[in-house]
């Protein structure tokens, strides 16, 4: 990647049968790992060293992988991706509120690992990183439709949700962030990764036809997501934040 | 009468309340009834007893009264022959002795009628006028349909009679209709007082005749009955309303502490079973017997609830334990060089992965928690949900599309959406697996959503539909493949359509198989 030093890489995990390979794994995709096998273990390692990312499983003996999220995104802003074997979406909202930057439910596809680790440190060396854990909770909304990050949950004016897909929701995201601004194809195409990494030449405009389905009224004459001449995508409505009301959590 | 069972049965009282009430106040209005008859006889007996001895004493007084007047009438007629022979007094004498004269006279006409037809009032206690009180007849004025027949109270009518040494040869008792009576009609039109007033006709009449000696003439005694007293079926209702209404009362209170905490007891059953994570411990109130219960159910409770504790506990670590190791294993296939063989390694593993999170879910459901913990069931867009399955799909190169036949427009169902996902994903992934291609397409029927899977293999034996819909079954072995389930698919989609209220069912298409999804809108 474009990255000049190696990516230093924490591993939180007490399994050592699981930590071992992982590591391994990742240092052959050209990363630098340092394991620790307790979050105990992790503060000591965090004395010494400074990782561009954590890599944290959550059910630990000890100090649990939810407790030393915390210490690490309020005292270190490191950004921090849970490893876990519950999958319950209960269980992920916890984690994204602490401030993770993602989830990933084992048992997982190493090289989706990769991709998704890639993903949250492009968007940290962008800059958004710092800004982004602290309105992580906050509503999108644009012309009555209403993007919750944390659940996923799309909705539309009249309060019924939407299914989208991982890949939708990110494309989606991208959009929102970004509103009236021309997105390339290989910018969205980082987004769009993961499963389906081996789709890789049409993924783009098959989810973006996708989302299209879901959110245009009329698909033929979109007025969300607009095609540009030349490779690209804008999202045309205003979008604004809202912060959640307490109840909807 | 099997017929008119139901409805017997639906007029009773279901309740022990109920039916101990209806028990008891049935029985009491049997005792009521029959003592009420008992009574009433008894003082049906005592009022004829009553009549008899009135009918006795007429007899008596009236052949007394009659053989009196006999010897009067001879003795008047006896004095006034006396008198007319008497040669009359001197003249200071005269009026005194004339009007002495006078007033004797008055006193023999009246002593020579035979019988005293004097102005008594109409007859309302059973005191007939005299006239009628004595009558003597050549002939037995009682026909023989009317005679009564009661030995115990001829002898007491003889006894009484013997008292006044009367001793007949003959004695008969009879009743009629006082309107029938011909000597009372008789009297009745030289008396219009007695005439108008008619109720007496519908009183019953009792004649006592007797012979004393025989080929004597008929002495008969006629006694009205006096009029029933009103008072004393009114007593008896009070009496028992008073009788009910205590019991009643009693019995209530004493059932209500029996039925409230076994109400209470129900009504906790049932909520466990809804929700048996939440331990209540119930009050032990009533009677000995019912405390036992409650501290019995208390005891399951408290057991019931630490086992599925335990249970929970038990999938978690399940979960956790085995998700590791299959985490490493995933891990360490990336160093297997040939494509191949890893992309098998890696398809097994996913496997063992989708089976272990259905039964991780099927053993939540099968406790009965709501989906998802008690998240609550909101508006999804199923158009929407549908074709993001259909991608999931898709994106993985599998044969599954959307069927033309779909409905188009909007479908909106209060589902819980993770849930419902997840057993489309087991419908769409075993007609993947057995029937070669899944086409999938949505209806609305009624006031349901139709979630249709249609795929093109071979279909399910119509015998062996039912135990697809088992946990742990599959179809024959020619379709179990290395790659199958556990055959938790059918069992976790079915519990989940069970969930929402509604139902999974399949259908053999000839060729392929069909799977719906029948949720409530």
């Amino acid at each position: 990647m474009d990255n000049s030093a190696p990516t230093q890489i924490l591993l939180v995990d007490d399994e050592p049968t699981l930590r071992e390979p992982l590591a391994e794994y990742l240092a052959g995709q050209g990363f630098t790992v340092t394991q620790s096998a307790s979050a105990a273990a992790a503060r000591t390692a965090l004395t010494e060293m400074t990782p561009d990312i954590v890599l944290l499983d959550i059910m630990m003996p000890g100090e649990d992988g939810l407790s030393l999220c915390r210490h690490l995104v309020e005292t270190r802003q490191l950004p921090v991706i849970f490893l876990t074997a519950r999958g319950e979406p209960t269980d992920r909202i916890v984690g994204l509120e602490l401030g993770a930057d993602d989830y990933i439910v084992k048992p997982f596809e190493p090289r989706e690992l990769v991709a998704r680790i890639r993903t949250v440190l492009r968007r940290v060396a962008r800059g958004a990183g710092a800004q982004h854990t602290d309105s992580e909770d906050w509503h999108y909304s644009f012309e009555g439709w209403l993007l919750d990050p944390l659940k996923r949950k799309l909705t539309d004016p009249e309060g019924v949700t939407v299914p989208v897909s991982t890949a939708e929701f990110r494309l989606l995201r991208a959009f929102l962030d970004s509103p009236r601004m021309i997105l390339d194809r290989d910018r969205l195409l980082d987004l769009v990764q993961g499963r389906t990494a081996h789709l890789f030449d049409r993924a783009v405009d098959n989810q973006i036809s996708r989302l299209r389905r879901k959110i245009e009224a009329e698909t033929r004459d979109p007025q969300f997501i607009q095609t540009v001449r030349g490779g690209g995508y804008r999202f045309a409505a205003s979008v604004k934040r809202i912060a959640p009301t307490p109840g909807s959590g | 009468m099997s017929a008119d069972k139901p409805m017997l049965k639906r007029l009773l009282p279901s309740s022990l309340l109920g039916q101990v009430m209806a028990s008891v106040a049935l029985a009491l209005l049997v005792a009521q009834v029959v003592s009420a008859v008992l009574l009433y006889r008894a003082a049906e007996d005592r009022r004829q007893t009553a009549i008899l001895t009135q009918a006795a004493f007429q007899l008596v007084n009236g052949g007394q009264r009659r053989a009196g007047a006999e010897e009067r009438i001879t003795a008047a007629q006896e004095r006034r022959e006396a008198l007319r022979e008497r040669p009359r007094s001197r003249r200071g004498d005269r009026p005194q002795g004339r009007r002495a004269e006078r007033r004797e006279e008055r006193r023999l006409a009246r002593d020579e009628r035979p019988e005293n037809e004097g102005r008594s009032p109409p007859p309302t206690t059973g005191g007939l006028p005299r006239p009628l009180r004595y009558t003597v007849s050549t002939r037995n004025p009682i026909l023989p349909a009317e005679t009564l027949e009661r030995a115990a109270q001829t002898e007491r009518l003889l006894e009484n009679l013997a008292l006044e040494e009367i001793t007949p040869t003959a004695i008969t008792i009879g009743v009629r209709r006082a309107g029938d009576d011909p000597r009372l009609l008789q009297f009745a039109e030289t008396r219009p007082r007695f005439r108008m007033r008619s109720e007496w006709k519908e009183r019953r009449l009792f004649l006592v005749a007797i012979q004393r000696e025989d080929g004597a003439e008929w002495e008969t005694a006629r006694v009205l009955e006096p009029q029933r007293p009103r008072a004393a079926t009114g007593v008896l209702l009070f009496q028992t309303l008073i009788t009910f209404g205590f019991l009643i009362l009693i019995l209530f209170l004493v059932l209500r502490r029996i039925t409230r905490p076994l109400a209470e007891l129900t009504e906790r059953v049932s909520d466990f079973s809804r929700q048996p994570d939440q331990v209540v411990r119930l009050a032990e109130t009533g009677p000995a017997d019912t405390r036992r219960l409650i501290a019995a159910h208390n005891a399951m409770e408290t057991r019931i609830a630490s086992m599925l504790d335990e249970k929970d506990v038990m999938l978690g670590a399940i979960g956790h334990d085995l998700k590791t190791p299959l985490a490493a294993l995933r891990v360490r296939i990336e160093s297997v060089p040939d494509d191949a063989q890893r992309q098998k390694m890696a398809d097994s593993i996913e496997d063992i992965t989708a089976t272990l999170d259905d039964i991780l879910v099927l053993a939540r459901i099968g406790h009965g928690l709501r989906p998802n913990d008690g998240v609550p069931l909101e508006p999804v867009d199923m158009n929407a949900l549908m074709m993001s399955v259909v991608e999931e799909f898709e994106d993985l190169g599998d044969p599954v599309s959307m069927d033309s036949a779909s409905e188009k427009g909007r479908i909106v169902a209060s589902i819980q959406e993770t849930w419902v996902k997840r057993a489309l994903r087991n419908l769409v992934s075993n007609a993947v697996r057995y029937g070669e291609e899944a086409s999938l397409s949505l209806h609305q029927e009624g006031g349901h959503v139709v979630l249709r899977i249609d795929d093109i293999g071979p279909g399910i034996p119509a015998d062996r539909i039912n135990d697809m819909l088992e946990p742990f079954t599959r179809g024959e072995a020619s379709r179990n493949r290395a790659t199958g389930g556990a055959g938790l698919g059918l069992a976790l989609a079915r519990a989940i359509a069970q969930q929402h209220g509604g139902e999974l069912t399949l259908t053999n298409l000839h060729p392929g198989l069909r799977a719906e999804l029948r949720l409530p809108l």
